[in-house]
């Protein structure tokens, strides 16, 4: 057994697991943070996406060694504080996924949402291009990427207070005189 | 009995809906998005033991020992066990049942489950797994499906027959023979449709806990409950009863969790045994052995057709490769055939498709289940049907129009279909008409059409009962809870009742909870399978719902005095509608009417009316509403290296109504996705020793955000008189038309046609170079022929 | 989920603590960088070690520095994202950065090292495969077996040397330091391979890769990498070739050079190449014309085979048009 000191999501946390666990085992069944998902065993999906010092890492390929001394964001420390905490609740990256759709059965979404925190903490108003690139390690069988997308740019108009895009089959309603996107 | 198509497609007071219709936010949206939402694997109990499978490393053999001593030797090792511990056979259809949990006697692919240990961890069952030893006595390995039909020994399954089919079904309809002789034109030719699978990113994973009082309860990765439960309750000799199977949140299904599998039974068998929580939890290879993918399929086309356009006959000769056990495959037989007749009109048809037997991973339902294949085969054909008698493709395409409430040559029934706005919105949103044919070389746009069901009459063991059912529950603080057996397996079923039934009750969406696929809490429902949940489990909450709404507004009448058409529920509250002063919020209401009738409830459920074609097996396919979808596909060839982009996909869907358009788009998006995908991309595939050639998310290329195309939703609403206030099915029918599609803008920009699925680079480079040598043969045949006197 | 087997993991925190584990352990310690390649590896049960030294901890590893000679020292454990963004990477070894920035996934390269990408495992669709199923087939000669399920009857592994940074590397005229315990070695990057895929390094025992050094480039320097993938990200190449172009201050090719990976055991230099573009200049019909007969010189010096997954034919075909596009991509560096 190793002892592990790190920061969780903001919290000093002080564990143990045996030298041949991953990062993700640890989190998952040694900490019990669910929330970071194993789809493919060994680095091809993006399911157990989380940030190690603000940068997005495969847990199931980091052995939980490497947590030591680092700052560890998982899906968990994205709402850094409930509002019954002070905090302000949901991230925008959160709260954008859920109103545009992006989360369908839902499993590959954690990583998909910290690729895209990570993304917009480095470049806070990124392209189409960049916004593809920063999620293109990250699997989504359910949505055909297009609501992913479609959220990722919704939080972005969000912190600029631009109107966020329309998707195509709002438009295609609009135009028609059917009910707008509430 | 059960309800169905009175409640009518409008609002429930016959205005605007309140609820349907717009962009809602899903009921478990935020605790996915926070990583609240509990998926199989999440779940973890004390003292639980971890299972895992000895698989079979033959792709055909016989069994002759398996020695456990060594196994259950090792300390943390609790239970090890062989097909001899549960011997009973079990399937998805009760008429092919010809799976064990563990394999019996002999294994018929290579990763078929052989035994089984749990131990403390995972370590200690793997390598107790090692320490199993099996004595096989290998047979003839099928790999080829045509091997499979034409060799009889030795068998895979042991039959009557003594051969290696799984299924055979030759229907005709109509005069076909007589339609291809006088046909001004025959088009016939050969096309192949290769394996692919599902790809959900959850693995399979399944948790048994046995209590004091021998209670079983199995937490699974499953879409079906019902039938997990009813498999359960027949493979371990068990009252159904002792079993409470629920389905936790599930991380993306597609077809691939409809079956049940050799987890569930060997999780609930070890639990019995050690009295201990047990858990299996597949690694993605055991996801791919696991398999029940799209069939692999080889078509013979012929269509029929006149100077016109119009299609007078079609008829089309199947070979289905099945893999190693029967799954769905008697359904995949029958859809492979059944689910051509529309949206066009055949005046004749004719099918005859044979499923064999390999020693493969077996085959079973993939979004688009049977059909996906045959709608390629043929839509590519009528293209080259539209090209050589110069009509334009959408034009072809809507001279053929089946029409709406009306009957398929082979018997169904067809209610609405807005299969012809499909085509106009394509055409439009695409500028079709600006650049088909008209995009420089190497660039071009396809069609194609499709249709699919919303579910089918045919509840695949043999019932009265209703195939969906509702119970509603009310509570005093004013909170409705909705109970259904129906699977959100993603697509947002649990959404859309919460929708539906606060539709009907006037509520805010807040008021209304679901608890889902429990069957100890829940009603029946048959699983999310076929299209069928939006359909059915809707119809069975809008009844559920619009019997309780009658006891409120009843209960309110008679308290104000006035006529029950005055009281409305809406926004929370019930109104009198002459007097809107006069309200009471929902929870006031609700116990006035408890006070008035007793404890407040109601249930409501679904069954189809009698459909299908009075032949047998024309209850399979038969549908109580079809959707339908058109496709446009933007390509781009790269005539250097054959790779070929997708910059834009249009796919109009005819969806009845939109309960929610945005879970509708979502819906569309990822059919075309994922049609576009298996097109270019993915391949189930086995080598040479009938291996998968690369069980792996790395090497089964699915596509990244990169390599998805951006994808246009657009959204027919045909209304349906029988669907959920209109609602037909939006999960499987974008997917289907995709692929011909792309196909024919393939042609459109390079001239070539293919017929052989997948579009690989090499394919395309091969094909382009058989055209460059066509036309150059053309060429000098031209030269020769004008510079010879003719004969 | 599948496990990786147990080892002994040890952190050092300097190099010297690293070597010296290594020296005590021999050969049950293996080097873990990045994890990228060794850890998938060992779940599919293809290293078992006993040890495992881990670099993760070791500053002194990491990071790029131009040298007093203009050229660059970069650390073996430098993140392939950061080579891939460093400006001095950039401009004076643009087909590195961009090779670094093609590897795998955004998650893989902020894990995975430069000095990891160039000590890369060989690959092979017979043997990046789970212990289970690589014993349904009896197992291969790289591992556990004795036939080659590539070639029949083969007796030499010809798994493919797939790191993408190597190509880039080795047009660049790179070299490797190695140290062990007390000693130290500098390589030519070239002198690394050998053509045995069941090991295709000639590494010694106790050695850890520490720093890669590239030779300053000239001010006219032009580079560019080209790889062939199913996707659009994640992949390793099924064909990766990097190009070198120096131009003198007329604007014409004094030196030209191309190599490439995802073949054979060893990275295949290109015959021909120098000789062929000597003189032109890029951009120039000239230029244009000879790669036609440089990209059909190319396809036949490379015979993919059916080790890493794509159709090998066509893979061979992809040499040419690789070897044209990619010297053309190179080329376009010259307007800017």
């Amino acid at each position: 057994m190793r002892v592990i000191r790190f920061v969780l999501n903001g919290d000093p946390v002080e564990t143990a697991a045996p030298a041949h666990w991953t990062l993700l085992e640890l989190l998952r069944y040694g900490l019990k943070l669910t929330g970071s998902k194993q789809g493919c065993d060994k680095g091809d999906c993006g399911a157990c996406t989380v940030l190690v010092g603000g940068k997005p890492i495969l847990a199931c390929l980091s052995l939980a060694a490497r947590a030591e001394g680092q700052e560890i964001t998982t899906i968990e420390g994205l709402m850094p504080l409930h509002k019954s905490r002070g905090g302000s609740g949901a991230d925008p990256v959160q709260e954008a996924f859920d109103a545009c759709g992006a989360l369908q059965c839902g499993f590959c979404q954690p990583g998909m949402m910290l690729s895209t925190r990570a993304l917009l903490n480095q470049h806070p108003q990124p392209s189409r291009e960049q916004i593809q690139a920063a999620l293109s390690g990250n699997l989504c069988r359910c949505t055909g990427y297009t609501q992913i997308l479609q959220a990722v740019e919704t939080a972005i108009a969000q912190s600029t207070g631009a109107p966020a895009p329309q998707p195509a089959w709002a438009r295609d309603r609009e135009l028609q005189g059917q009910e707008p996107q509430s | 009995m059960a309800a169905r198509d009175q409640h009518g497609p409008q609002a429930p007071w016959g205005d605007a809906f309140q609820v349907v219709g717009k962009p809602h936010r899903k009921v478990d949206g935020m605790a996915k998005a926070t990583g609240q939402a509990i998926y199989t694997d999440d779940i973890q109990l004390p003292g639980m033991l971890h299972a895992k499978l000895l698989r079979s490393p033959h792709a055909h053999a016989n069994i002759v020992s398996i020695d456990t001593q060594k196994a259950r030797a090792i300390p943390g090792v609790h239970a090890v066990i062989t097909g001899a511990d549960l011997p009973t056979r079990y399937g998805v259809i009760p008429w092919t049942m010809d799976e064990t949990a563990l394999a019996v006697d002999k294994v018929r692919f290579i990763g078929d489950p052989v035994a089984a240990v749990a131990a403390v961890d995972e370590d200690t069952a793997n390598l107790a797994l090692n320490a199993i030893e099996v004595e096989y006595e290998l047979l003839h390995a099928y790999l080829d499906p045509r091997e499979a039909l034409e060799r009889g020994e030795p068998t895979i399954h042991a039959n009557k027959r003594g051969n290696n089919v799984s299924k055979q079904v030759d229907l005709a309809f109509g005069d076909v023979d007589e339609a291809l002789e006088s046909a001004d034109l025959v088009v016939e030719g050969d096309y192949s449709f290769h394996g692919s699978t599902h790809g959900a990113i959850e693995p399979h994973c399944a948790v048994a806990q046995v209590d004091a009082q021998g209670l079983l309860t199995l937490w699974s990765s499953t879409q079906i409950t019902h039938y997990v439960h009813r498999a359960l309750a027949h493979v371990l000799d068990l009252p159904a009863h002792r079993i409470r199977v629920i389905q936790p949140s599930l991380g993306g299904a597609f077809g691939g969790k409809s079956d049940p599998f050799a987890l569930e039974f060997v999780t609930a068998k070890m639990a019995q045994m050690t009295g201990r929580p047990v858990k299996m939890l597949w690694t993605r290879e055991e996801v791919f052995y696991a398999h029940r993918g799209r069939h692999p399929m080889q078509m013979h086309y012929k269509t029929a057709a006149d100077k016109d356009g119009k299609v007078r006959a079609v008829d089309a000769k199947i070979l289905i490769d099945g893999g190693s056990y029967s799954s769905f495959g008697l359904v995949t037989t029958y859809y492979s055939g059944q689910l051509l007749t529309g949206p066009y009109a055949f005046p004749a048809y004719r099918f005859d498709s044979t499923r064999v037997f390999t020693n493969k991973p077996p085959c079973g339902p993939k979004r688009g289940h049977g059909s996906v294949q045959p709608r390629f085969a043929f839509e590519v054909q009528l293209d080259e049907v539209a090209e050589k008698l110069g009509i334009d493709p959408i034009e072809i395409r809507r001279r053929n129009y089946l029409g709406e409430h009306t009957q398929t040559v082979n018997g169904q029934r067809i209610t609405s279909n807005g299969f012809l706005e499909c085509l106009d919105k394509v055409e439009r949103a695409s500028a079709w008409k600006e650049r088909h044919g008209k995009l420089p070389s190497g660039r071009g746009l396809g069609v194609a059409g499709s249709m699919y069901i919303s579910g089918t009459n045919y509840p695949i063991y043999p019932n009265d009962m209703p195939q969906a059912g509702i119970q509603l529950k009310v509570d005093r603080s004013g909170l409705v809870m909705v109970f259904t057996g129906g699977n959100d397996i993603g697509q947002g079923s649990n959404s859309v009742v919460a929708y539906l039934v606060a539709e009907e009750l006037g509520l805010e969406l807040d008021a209304v909870r679901v608890i889902a696929a429990d069957t100890d809490l829940c009603p029946v429902d048959l699983g999310a399978y076929s299209s069928r949940v939006t359909f059915m489990v809707g119809n069975a909450a809008i009844d559920a719902a619009r019997k309780l709404r009658k006891l409120v507004v009843q209960a309110l009448a008679e308290k104000w005095e006035v006529p029950e058409q005055r009281v409305r529920l809406v926004g929370g509250f019930a109104v009198d509608l002459e007097d809107p002063e006069r309200h009471v919020p929902s929870r006031e209401a609700f116990q006035l009417a408890e006070a008035r009738f007793d404890t407040l409830g109601s249930t409501g459920s679904y069954n189809t009316p009698t459909l299908g074609g009075d032949y047998r097996g024309g209850t399979i396919g038969a549908s109580p509403a079809y959707s339908f979808t058109a496709h446009i596909v933007e390509v781009e060839v790269d005539e250097e290296t054959g790779r070929i982009r997708v910059p834009k996909v249009w796919c109009a869907h005819d969806c009845g109504r939109a309960l929610n358009p945005m879970l509708v788009a979502g819906q569309i998006e990822g059919s075309v996705y994922m049609g576009i995908a298996e097109a270019l991309l993915e391949n189930h595939d086995m080598n040479r020793f009938g291996l998968h050639a690369g069980p792996s998310l790395l090497d089964y290329r699915m596509p990244t955000t990169i390599d998805t195309p951006e994808i246009e939703a657009l959204i027919v609403e045909s209304v349906d008189p029988e669907g959920p206030y209109g609602a037909k099915e939006a999960g499987e029918g974008p997917l289907h038309s995709a692929i011909p599609a792309l196909s024919n803008a393939i042609f459109d920009a390079c001239g070539i046609r293919l017929r052989h699925l997948p579009f690989t680079p090499a394919k395309v480079l091969a094909a382009l170079r058989e055209k460059r040598a066509r036309e150059a043969a053309d060429a000098s045949v031209s030269t020769s022929t004008s510079s010879t006197p003719a004969v | 989920m599948l496990r990786l087997p147990q080892f002994e993991l040890i952190e050092p925190s300097s190099l010297y603590g690293a070597l010296a584990a290594l020296a005590e352990h021999g050969p049950d310690a293996m080097v873990l960088a990045g994890g990228t390649d060794l850890l998938p590896n060992m779940k599919h049960g293809l290293f078992e070690p006993r040890m495992l030294v881990s670099l993760a901890g070791i500053e002194e590893l990491r990071g790029v520095q131009v040298t007093s000679e203009g050229g660059l020292s970069i650390g073996a454990m430098t993140p392939l994202a950061d080579v891939a963004d460093h400006p001095e990477v950039r401009r004076r070894a643009p087909a590195l950065a961009q090779a670094a920035g093609l590897v795998a996934g955004p998650q893989l390269r902020s894990m995975g090292t430069l000095g990891g990408n160039v000590m890369l495992d060989t690959r092979c669709q017979w043997y990046n495969q789970t212990h289970f199923w690589r014993q349904a087939l009896g197992f291969c000669l790289k591992k556990d077996g004795t036939v080659c399920h590539v070639v029949a009857g083969g007796k030499r592994c010809v798994a493919a040397a797939s790191n993408d940074s190597v190509p880039a590397l080795t047009t660049l005229g790179a070299s490797l330091r190695f140290e062990r315990l007390g000693q130290a070695r500098t390589i030519a990057i070239d002198e690394l391979w050998h053509s045995d895929g069941a090991n295709n390094k000639r590494t010694e025992g106790g050695e850890i890769l520490t720093r890669i050094e590239i030779p300053a480039t000239p001010a006219g320097h032009l580079g560019a990498y080209g790889k062939l993938r199913d996707r659009g990200s994640i992949d390793f190449p099924l064909l990766g070739m990097a190009v070198r172009l120096d131009l003198d201050d007329q604007g014409l090719v004094e030196h030209a050079d191309q190599v490439v990976v995802a073949l054979v055991a060893r990275p295949v230099r290109i015959k021909g190449v120098h000789e062929a573009l000597l003189g032109l200049r890029p951009g120039s019909a000239d230029f244009e014309q000879a790669l036609v007969p440089l990209a059909e010189a190319a396809r036949r010096q490379c015979r993919p085979m059916a080790n890493i997954p794509g159709d090998e034919d066509w893979r061979r075909e992809m040499v040419a048009v690789f070897t044209r596009r990619t010297f053309l991509a190179a080329a376009e560096g010259a307007s800017d």
